[in-house]
Order: structure tokens, then sequence, then C-alpha cells
């Protein structure tokens, strides 16, 4: 007996549920993005909405990455549904504090979508997920960066205009 | 139903069970389900649609559900040329067959990725 289900696609439907997951929670990270953006934008801290914007759009193109790869593998993917975006802070600490959040909760999820490639031997999906494991590393590097910035510069005085202006300048050289 | 089942000796059974039966056919690449009364041909996206579908239904729901309604389903699967229209007896019925064949797949799946693996 022929190996349909292997024919007609490359993961197993375990890893293509797991990876339509994703593409929500990297959906649901760009929405998030958006509402800080807003917020920052509305409070006065245009270098952070700047920032946020950009983050947004990045998730963006994560979930498209993960959208495609399922398509390409011959899944079908599912465009999510986003709910329950919260769209007001009461600082701006805050914000950053969900930020860091927000990108801790996707880089566990990529590894727990790691592990299970690798219980299933999915190796082509391991080397897929590789690219994200690298940019994960990136984005909570920024997001650790920027909240250290209230330790260091401290938000006295005109100690949020300082930060605001310092998160403009996040970069990562890894 | 018989008839056609005798013709067709390059189906292999997948799972059989009291209530029905699928059969595999390897030069068509689809599946064949002999269910409620007909034999159905699915490709691979229809037969994982009809698995999501039946594997949706709340049967527990549905037997708590004490109103007057006939307790009869409708399956009808999106792009697929086929449609059921089961009672609750059908309905686990038809899960345990899909349950059982879906287990099938997997394992000959496994096997393959074993005999390749060992070459
Ligand atoms: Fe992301
Ligand atoms: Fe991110």
């Amino acid at each position: 007996m022929k190996d349909l289900l292997r024919i007609k696609s490359l993961i197993s439907t375990e890893i293509e549920s797991l990876l339509n997951q994703q593409v929500k929670k990297e959906a649901y990270s760009s929405s998030v993005y958006l509402s800080m953006a807003s917020w920052c934008n509305r409070n006065g801290y245009d270098f952070s909405s700047d920032y946020f914007f950009k983050q947004a759009e990045e998730e963006r193109l994560h979930q498209l990455k993960f959208y495609k790869y399922i398509l390409d593998m011959g899944g079908n993917s599912i465009s999510p549904e986003i709910t329950g975006i919260k769209q007001e802070y009461n600082s701006f600490r805050e914000v950053f504090e969900e930020a860091l959040d927000q990108e801790i909760s996707v880089t566990n999820a990529i590894k727990n979508i790691y592990a299970r490639c690798l219980k299933e031997q999915d190796f082509v999906t391991v080397e897929f997920l590789n690219w994200f494991l690298k940019e994960q590393r990136e984005e909570e590097y920024k997001a650790r960066r920027a909240l250290e910035l209230f330790e260091v510069i401290g938000e006295e005085g005109t100690g949020r205009w300082q930060i605001d202006k310092h998160v403009g300048e996040i970069k990562y050289n890894g | 139903m018989i008839t056609t089942l005798t013709q067709t000796n390059q189906w292999t059974d997948v799972f059989k069970t009291s209530k029905g039966a699928i059969y595999q056919c390897d030069e068509e690449r689809c599946w064949y389900v002999d269910f409620a009364g007909k034999v159905a041909k699915f490709d691979y996206r229809c037969l994982l649609k009809l698995r999501k579908s039946v594997y949706h239904i709340n049967i527990e729901q549905a037997l708590l559900n004490t109103t007057k309604d006939p307790d009869v389903e409708i399956i009808f699967i999106c792009a697929c040329d086929h449609c059921y229209v089961l009672t609750l007896v059908q309905i686990i019925a038809l899960k345990e067959l899909l349950e059982g064949t879906f287990v099938m797949l997997e394992l000959n799946h496994i096997l393959h990725d074993k005999l390749v693996i060992g070459q």
C-alpha cells in the first residue's frame, strides 16, 4: 500500500496544526505591536511608536513565512482570527514589559514545535525553524534592552523622554 | 455495492468494522469509503475534511440534547461530491471507522519511513 499521506504532504497533521497555531501567534504579535505603536504615539513617545510599527510589520512577515511554508509543504494554511487586543496601557514601562513577555511566549512556542519535529524526525521543518530561533534571539535581546533603559536612565524628570529617544537606537549585532 | 467491491482487486483494505470499511486505491491515489449504504470516493483533501467534520460533532452534547429535533446530523463537505445524513449511532460508527483508518495510515507511513531509512 502506497504512503498516500506522505505523497500529498511533507509535514504531518500534528506539525501542520502546530504551524497554523504559530501563524496565529505571529498575527497576534503583530496586532499587539500595532496597538502599542498607537498607545506610544498618543502619549508622545514617537521613537517607541516607530519602533513598534516596525515590530508589527516584522511579525506580519513572520506570519506569512509560516503561512507559505505550510502551503509549500502541501498543507492547509488557515487565516487566523485575532481578537482580544489590549488597547490601553497603564504606563510607558508596562508596554515594554508586555512586549518582552510576548517575545518570550513566541520563543517558547517555536521551541515546542522544534521538539515535536525532532520527535517525528521532521528535519525539513527543523531547518525551516532555525531561522526563527535566530530571529527570536534578536527579538528578545531588543525587548530586554528596551526594558533595561528604564533601569539605566530612570523615569524621573526627563527620563521617559530620554528612554524613548534611546529605544529608536537599539540594534542587535549578533 | 458488493459487485463494485469484487470488481476492484487493486483496492487495499485499510480498516474495517462491522458497520463499514475504507479501502485505498494506489492507482487513483484515493480512498473508497463504504459506509451508510454507499461507496464514496475521497481524495486526500476530502478525506481530511471528512475526518475534521466528523470529529467536530459533539456526540456527548447531542446525546444529552432533549429537544424534539430528530437526532440526525448532515455532514456536508465543502468541495467534495458527497454528503452524509447520519443518525447519532451512525456518526459514532463512522468516527470509529475513521479513527481506525488514520491509525492504519499513520502506521503505513511509519513503515515506509523505516524502510527508506533502512535502505
Ligand atoms: Fe515573530
Ligand atoms: Fe517578534
